[in-house]
């Protein structure tokens, strides 16, 4: 018992920083732009659908940990420079609809150009198998999915904390036209910004593909998880996102051991107890 | 009274409500004019939930995106009502509505301890739930089956002999008489002093929360009301379609109600119905030609959101409003022309 409880706090843990990548996008594109993305999930399954394509076009799964983060960072600035740049400062409901409707059309796009039914995701090679500590397994993709998230994560930790673009982020949250009249070019940094929110929203799609198959309705069920996170987490916060992400991968790994069925309801009961407590998340640094 | 003063207390009423009985007339022709009968009633419904959403959003500047739920929350409702219970109509309704209206309290609640992009996430995260639950619960909501086996009851009222709604132009007709009700209380709310309250907080919640509003209360009241505006037409549709399905507590319910309010044109009320009607319109048509057809919507929203963001009827009465301060002008402007 001892040691599938182990396993599956390992499974949570795992799961839970793929949710600490997307929410920590959806956070800063939140705090920085005002903007609630729904397109972040669509992100999440083109990144898991080009990694399709890029691994059997090339054969090797480490070439799309490359490509894909460059292409869904490339599409993201895109959208932002053509499309959202438009809507900064307009009433929030405009922004849902227009990132809503990017996300159905880029949905339908992808049951259009792959077919509506899900597809499974090899493995690597090189990772498959399992490592055994003190006779427990832990698969080796996992472990490997796990550095790299925590690796990750810490290299945005630093980037936010440490560096000048980290700065005017932290800044642009609390308050972005001060930044601007700080003489910084805000509409470069926000385009940058997105593009990074969406290369680490790409980039967390080619990680889960292998281990949950892909299929195009992926981004709408991350979507949900992710607000949730984001509102256990608090808004604008680096640490609530990570926080908020382990929380509601371990919470949901740990009630599989006990009750399956309710692995996602789970999630949102532990946010409705942790908004009871605290209406602002765990985190959170304003309204 | 003399007869003078009752005609002109009717021409009051008239002029009060001469665009209520227009809307009426129009929805009487909708289903001998519209290709079927259920597209007028998809129309109407969605129209109530929509000018419901504009009672919040338009005249009190309540935003949220858990309408899905309001709706959804109450099809469910009246379809184990109908499945379990009883089989009396007003029942269902009653349940329907209830059931809706007790989410909005506990979602409004929530929503309002914060404020701006927060609160909206907020009402998001609990959509979600409410979405997930029914997946979930298998065993009461029929998970992705959904409920079916749905019964439409016939209307009985105690004394009369009952009136059969199984032809979908009788059940359009009965469903019409409570479209045409609630937008007639929709209606008096915002003309009420509790709607001027609310078109207050819209325009400055400080202000009218130092005039000494309790603005929070007032903003859940909002949530309820148009909860429960949004649980009548989740009712009657369920009955209209009698099924339910967790399609009704998805967020593209929610998306689609936004979408006609603001393409109708937010804080006119007619507005939402011409844009009910477009968007139930157009998804239909879409559909029907091409399996992908949520594509054309996406695209639809985007670029309304680009190029049409007042809205329709905002179109229609800025039109409406320099033809008329023209016909004013020209007048006097002839006149100044001869005196000179």
């Amino acid at each position: 018992m001892i040691d599938l409880i182990i396993a599956q706090v390992f499974n949570g843990l795992v799961l839970g920083m793929i949710y600490v990548l997307l929410a920590m996008g959806l956070s800063i594109v939140w705090g920085m732009m005002d903007i609630i993305n729904f397109a972040h999930g669509l992100f999440f399954a083109l990144g898991a659908y080009l990694a399709f394509t890029v691994a059997a076009w090339s054969g090797s799964f480490f070439v799309c940990l490359l490509v894909v983060p460059l292409a869904t960072a490339a599409i993201g600035m895109l959208l932002e420079v053509s499309l959202l740049r438009r809507l900064y400062g307009q009433n929030i409901l405009y922004q849902i609809l227009m990132t809503y409707g990017i996300a159905i059309a880029g949905r339908e796009l992808i049951v259009l150009l792959y077919g509506p039914v899900g597809k499974s995701f090899d493995q690597p090679d090189l990772l498959t198998g399992v490592i055994s500590i003190a006779g427990i397994f832990f698969p080796i993709y996992r472990v490997f999915v796990f550095a790299v998230t925590i690796l990750l994560t810490m290299g945005m930790w630093f980037v936010i904390e440490k560096t000048r673009w980290g700065s005017i982020i932290r800044a642009g949250t609390e308050n972005l036209k001060m930044v601007s009249c700080l003489g910084i070019n805000i509409s470069g940094v926000l385009t940058l910004t997105f593009g990074v929110a969406m290369a680490i929203a790409g980039l967390s799609g080619v990680l889960a593909a292998p281990m949950r198959g892909i299929e195009p309705f992926m981004g709408d069920l991350i979507l949900g998880i992710c607000f949730a996170t984001v509102v256990i987490g608090g808004m604008g916060s680096f640490t609530g996102a990570v926080a908020g992400g382990l929380i509601v991968g371990l919470s949901q790994s740990l009630i599989t051991l006990v009750m399956p069925s309710a692995s996602v309801i789970i999630i949102f009961i532990v946010m409705a107890a942790i908004l009871l407590i605290r209406p602002r998340g765990l985190m959170g640094i304003r309204d | 009274m003399s007869t003078g003063e009752k005609t002109s207390m009717l021409a009051a009423l008239w002029c009060e409500n001469r665009p209520i009985v227009v809307l009426a007339a129009l929805f009487i022709v909708f289903p001998f004019v519209l290709p079927y009968t259920a597209l007028a009633n998809e129309i109407m419904l969605f129209a109530l939930a929509a000018v419901a959403f504009d009672l919040c959003l338009g005249y009190s500047g309540v935003m949220m995106f858990c309408q899905a739920s309001f709706f959804g929350v109450a099809v469910y409702a009246t379809a184990l009502t109908l499945l379990h219970l009883t089989s009396n109509i007003f029942a269902a309704i009653a349940v329907g509505v209830i059931s809706a209206s007790a989410i909005a309290v506990v979602v409004g609640f929530m929503a309002t301890q914060r404020s701006g992009s927060y609160s909206v996430l907020l009402t998001l995260a609990f959509a979600e739930m409410i979405y997930f639950i029914a997946f979930q619960w298998s065993s009461l909501t029929g998970g992705d089956n959904g409920l079916t086996g749905i019964k439409r009851p016939n209307l009985e009222i105690f004394g009369f002999p009952s009136i059969s709604l199984q032809s979908s132009l009788s059940y359009y007709f009965f469903s019409l008489i409570f479209f045409i009700f609630a937008f007639y209380l929709i209606r008096r709310i915002t003309l009420s002093p509790f709607g001027k309250v609310l078109m207050a907080i819209r325009e400055n919640e400080q202000r009218a929360q130092a005039i000494g509003y309790n603005t929070r209360l007032y903003k859940v009241a909002v949530f309820v009301i148009g909860g429960a505006f949004m649980g009548l037409a989740g009712a009657l549709y369920c009955m209209y379609i009698c099924f339910a399905h967790i399609h009704y507590v998805h967020f593209e319910i929610s998306g689609n109600i936004v979408m006609m309010v603001l393409t109708g044109g937010m804080g006119t009320l007619f507005g939402p119905v011409v844009g009910a009607f477009i968007i139930v319109l157009a998804s239909d048509l879409a559909s029907a030609l091409w399996d992908r057809w949520m594509i054309v919507m996406g695209i639809l929203y985007i670029l309304f959101v680009l190029f049409a963001r007042g809205g329709i009827w905002g179109f229609y009465e800025k039109l409406l409003r320099t033809w008329k301060t023209q016909k004013r002008k020209s007048p006097l402007s002839k006149e100044a022309a001869a005196s000179s």
